[in-house]
C-alpha cells in the first residue's frame, strides 16, 4: 500500500516538474514573471513530493515491507533498526531518491533567497532539467517502488560491511556535497545566460560553492575513517576508483572556491569560474556514473545493471556538451589590459589553481584509463598508489610553498620584499623543525620524506605567522583554519607513510611473539551472541618499550547474508593509533591469522580534515556580511 | 599581415597551452605507463610470446588440493580451467582464501609456469568473483 502512495507521489513530482518547466519556460520567453506564485507552488510542491516519497521509503525499510524490491534485496527484520533506516539509502534505488530530493532541497532553498528574478528563475529552470533527468532516470530504471508477487516472506539483508554506525551518515554527507554542487552548476548557467556573470554572481555564489563543499570535506573524510577502521586493512586511502571518485569533484570545488574569490575581489576570471562551476559539477556527475553504473572492479560496486550505466553515461555527456556550448557562446567577454604582476594575490591563486587542475587530471587519468582500455582492448590493468604517489608528491611541494605565501600577500599592490623577508623568517625555522623530527623519529632519510616534512611544516609556521598578525581574526578565521588544517593533514600523511608498522602472525590463545621492537601475547578468547551475528572476540596484549596496550579485535559471524567480517580493535594516545585486526583461514585451523599495525598521527588525519571542513563552514556565513 | 595583433596574441598563447598541456600529457602517461598492473588469465601467459618481467596480476580458481605448506611459503596452482600456474606465496593467506573459489595474487612471474606472488588480493566477500576471474572462466567454459 505504501509503495503504491510512494510511486503516485513520484510519478506526480515529475508532472509538476514538467508544469514548472513549461511555466518557466513561458516566463522566459514573454520576459516576464507575473505567475510567480505558480512557478513557486510547482517548486515547492515537487520538494514536498519528493520528501513525502522518500519519507514512504524509509517507512517500507522500518516495517520490512517485502512486497518492495528494494527492501527485499536489502533488509532482513533481524536487522538493528538504525541500518533499517539507513538501508534506505544504503542501496542504489534509495540513494537516488535522495539525489533527487537533495536537488529539490536545493532549488526550494534557493527560491527563497535573496537573487534578481531573472537570475533567480533560470536557476530553478535549469535545475529543473537535472530534476528531469534524474527523475526519469529513477522512474525508468531503478523504481524504489517496484513490487514483488507474491511477497517474500524474508529480506536479503544488508552487506554486512555497510551495517556500521558511520556509514549510514557517510551518503548523506557525500551526496550533499556531490548534488549540493549542481544549484552553483546551475546558477553559472543562469549567469551566463543572462550576462549577470559579476561580482554580485560571485557573492551570492560563495555560499552555495563553500557550503557543499565543506560537506564533501566531512563526506570522504568520513568514508576514509570508515575504510581505515572497518575494512581492517590498516590503510585509510587505496586510491580505490570510488574513493578518486569523491576526490575529483573536492578538487574541481577546491579551485572553485578560490577563483570565485578572486572574481569577488577583482572582478576577474570571470569564464575561469564558470567553466570550474560547470566542472565541478560534471565531476560530481562522473562520480555518481562511476560508484551507480557497476563498472568499476571494486569493493563498492554494488549495482550492476548496463542499462542504467548507459543512461548516465549518456546524460552526463548531454548535460556536458549543453552547458559547454552555453559556456562557449556567453562566456563572459571582459577583456582586463592591465598590467601583469607576479607578486600578487589573485596571481598566486591562479598558479595553485593550475596545480589543482593537475592533480584532478592525474587522478581522473589514473580513474578512467583502465575502464577505458578495458572497454576497447579487453585488458585489464590497475593502477597502483605508486602512480599516484610518484606523479603528486612533487607539484605539491610547489603547491604547499605558494599555498603559504599567498595569502600574505596584497590583492592590489606588488609587495615582493615584503614576501622575501617573509621567506628569510619561514625558511629557517621550518629547516630547524622539520630537521630535529627527521634525526629524532627516522631511522632513514628519504628526499621525499624529507621535502614532505619541510613544506608542510612551512604551511603550518606561515598560517600560524599570519593568524598572530591579523588585526580582525573574523574576517580570515576560516581561511585560516582550514590551511592550517590542510598544513596538519599533509604532514600527518607524510610521518604516517614513513613511519607505519606492520606485523602479520598466526597465533593460538597462550602464544607469545616478539617482532622488531614489540612483543605480542594472545591471552584468551571469548564469544557473544548478538541479534543479528555471532561474534568472537580474542585478548591481545601489546607491550611496546614501557606501554602496554590491551586490544580485543574480533570476528563476526553474520546471519544474513552469511558473511564473515573482521572487527578491528583500535586505541589511540592521539599521537599513535594501536590496531588489531585479526582473521580466520580455512587451512590452518587451530590458529588465527592476526595483523598488527602501529599507525602514527592517525587521529591527527582525522582531526585535520574536520579543521578543514570547519573553516569551510564558518566562511560560508562570512562573505555574505562583507560589501 | 594576415592576423591582426589581438589574434596574433591569442595565437601564442594558445600554442603555449598546447605544448603545456601535451608535455603535461606526456608526463602524466609516461608515469602511469611505468605503474599500472596487468592482469592475466593462466592461458593468457600461456599464450606469450615472452615472460613478461614486471609485476602482473594473475587470477583464477584455486585448484583443489592444490595447496601445501613449506615452513612460511604456501605453494597452490591457479587455474582457469584450461592451463594451470604454480604459485608461491611467502606470508598470511587472507580469510576468503579458499580451494576451488577466486584468487587474484600480484607478483612476477619466474617463468611461464611458476609464479612468485607477493600478495594475494581479497577484500571482496566469498560469493564476489573479480569481473576478470569470471570473464576468463566463461570464455574457457564456453569453448569446452
Amino acid at each position: 500500500m505504501a509503495g503504491y502512495i510512494g510511486n503516485l507521489t513520484l510519478f506526480l513530482s515529475l508532472i509538476f516538474n514538467g508544469f514548472l518547466i513549461f511555466s518557466l519556460i513561458k516566463g522566459i520567453k514573454n520576459n516576464n514573471f507575473k505567475e510567480l506564485k505558480t512557478i513557486s507552488f510547482f517548486n515547492d510542491s515537487i520538494f514536498f513530493l519528493l520528501l513525502i516519497s522518500f519519507l514512504i521509503l524509509i517507512y517500507c525499510f522500518i516495517v520490512s515491507d517485502f512486497s518492495n524490491v528494494a527492501v527485499y534485496q536489502n533488509s532482513h527484520t533481524a536487522k538493528p533498526l538504525i541500518y533499517k533506516i539507513s538501508g534506505a539509502w544504503g542501496n542504489h534505488e534509495g540513494s537516488m531518491v535522495l539525489f533527487i530530493l537533495i536537488l529539490s532541497l536545493f532549488s526550494f532553498v534557493f527560491f527563497r533567497t535573496k537573487v534578481i528574478e531573472k537570475l533567480k528563475f533560470y536557476t530553478v529552470f535549469f535545475q529543473a532539467i537535472l530534476i528531469l533527468i534524474f527523475l526519469i532516470f529513477l522512474i525508468l530504471t531503478s523504481n524504489p517502488f517496484d513490487q514483488i508477487v507474491p511477497k517474500p516472506l524474508q529480506g536479503l539483508g544488508l552487506n554486512p560491511i555497510l551495517q556500521d554506525p558511520l556509514l549510514a551518515i557517510h551518503p548523506p554527507f557525500l551526496y550533499f556535497g556531490y548534488v549540493g554542487f549542481s544549484l552553483v552548476f546551475s546558477f553559472a548557467l543562469a549567469g551566463l545566460v543572462t550576462n549577470n556573470f559579476d561580482k554580485l554572481w560571485s557573492k551570492v555564489a560563495n555560499f552555495w560553492i563553500i557550503l557543499p563543499w565543506s560537506l564533501l570535506t566531512i563526506g570522504i573524510g568520513l568514508g576514509s575513517f570508515w575504510a581505515y577502521y572497518e575494512l581492517g586493512w590498516g590503510g585509510y586511502w587505496f586510491w580505490d576508483p570510488v574513493e578518486n571518485a569523491s576526490l575529483m569533484p573536492w578538487l574541481a570545488a577546491t579551485a572553485l572556491v578560490h577563483s570565485n574569490i578572486v572574481t569577488f575581489k577583482k572582478d576577474k576570471l570571470h569564464s575561469w569560474t564558470a567553466l570550474l562551476s560547470i566542472f565541478t559539477f560534471i565531476m560530481s556527475l562522473l562520480g555518481t556514473f562511476l560508484v551507480r553504473s557497476g563498472v568499476l572492479n571494486s569493493v563498492h560496486a554494488f549495482a550492476n545493471d548496463p542499462y542504467r550505466g548507459v543512461y548516465i553515461l549518456s546524460s552526463i555527456l548531454l548535460i556536458t556538451f549543453f552547458s559547454l556550448a552555453i559556456f562557449i557562446v556567453k562566456s563572459p567577454k571582459k577583456f582586463l589590459y592591465e598590467k601583469y604582476y607576479f607578486f600578487q594575490r589573485d596571481n598566486f591563486i591562479l598558479i595553485n589553481n593550475c596545480f589543482l587542475i593537475f592533480f584532478l587530471s592525474v587522478v581522473l587519468v589514473g580513474t578512467v584509463y583502465p575502464i577505458i582500455l578495458d572497454a576497447i582492448s579487453g585488458k585489464s590493468i590497475s593502477v597502483g598508489p605508486i602512480y599516484y604517489h610518484t606523479i603528486l608528491a612533487p607539484f605539491l611541494f610547489i603547491f604547499l610553498f605558494f599555498m603559504s605565501h599567498g595569502p600574505l600577500l596584497s590583492w592590489n599592490k606588488e609587495d615582493k620584499f615584503l614576501q622575501i623577508k617573509n621567506f628569510k623568517i619561514f625558511f629557517p625555522i621550518s629547516i630547524v623543525i622539520s630537521s630535529v623530527i627527521i634525526f629524532w623519529f627516522f631511522n632513514y632519510k628519504d628526499i621525499i620524506l624529507i621535502l614532505g616534512l619541510f613544506f608542510s611544516v612551512y604551511l603550518i609556521i606561515s598560517v600560524l605567522f599570519d593568524w598572530f598578525l591579523q588585526k580582525k581574526l573574523t574576517i580570515h578565521f576560516g581561511r585560516l583554519i582550514s590551511h592550517l588544517g590542510f598544513g596538519v593533514l599533509i604532514f600527518a600523511i607524510f610521518v604516517n607513510a614513513y613511519l607505519s608498522k606492520e606485523i602479520n602472525a598466526a597465533m593460538k590463545v597462550g602464544d607469545e611473539v616478539k617482532i622488531q621492537e614489540f612483543i605480542i601475547k594472545f591471552k584468551s578468547i571469548n564469544k557473544i551472541k548478538k541479534e543479528n551475528y555471532e561474534e568472537v572476540f580474542g585478548n591481545f596484549l601489546v607491550i611496546n618499550k614501557e606501554k602496554q596496550i590491551e586490544l580485543t579485535p574480533s570476528i563476526r559471524r553474520y546471519d544474513q547474508p552469511i558473511q564473515f567480517t573482521s572487527e578491528t580493535s583500535i586505541k589511540t594516545n592521539f599521537i599513535v593509533d594501536y590496531y588489531f585486526a585479526i582473521n580466520l583461514s580455512e587451512f590452518e585451523k587451530e590458529k588465527i591469522m592476526v595483523r598488527f599495525y602501529y599507525k602514527p598521527l592517525m587521529f591527527w588525519i582525522w582531526f585535520s580534515i574536520l579543521l578543514i571542513a570547519i573553516g569551510g563552514i564558518y566562511q560560508t556565513f562570512r562573505l555574505k556580511n562583507e560589501q | 599581415m594576415i592576423f591582426s595583433k589581438s589574434a596574433k596574441n591569442r595565437l601564442k598563447i594558445f600554442s603555449l597551452l598546447l605544448v603545456v598541456a601535451s608535455i603535461i600529457f606526456f608526463f602524466i602517461y609516461n608515469n602511469l605507463q611505468k605503474n599500472v598492473v596487468y592482469f592475466y588469465a593462466p592461458q593468457e601467459i600461456k599464450n606469450l610470446k615472452n615472460t613478461p618481467t614486471n609485476k602482473i596480476r594473475l587470477g583464477g580458481l584455486v585448484k583443489e588440493n592444490s595447496l601445501k605448506k613449506n615452513n612460511n611459503t604456501y605453494v597452490f596452482i591457479i587455474t582457469d580451467l584450461k592451463s594451470e600456474i604454480f604459485v608461491e606465496y611467502n606470508g598470511l593467506l587472507p580469510n576468503l582464501f579458499v580451494e576451488g573459489k577466486s584468487a587474484v595474487v600480484e607478483g612476477v612471474l619466474k617463468d611461464k609456469r611458476y609464479f612468485i606472488a607477493s600478495t594475494i588480493l581479497a577484500k571482496h566477500d566469498e560469493n564476489y568473483m573479480p569481473p576478470e576471474v569470471a570473464n576468463s572462466l566463461k570464455k574457457n567454459k564456453s569453448n569446452k
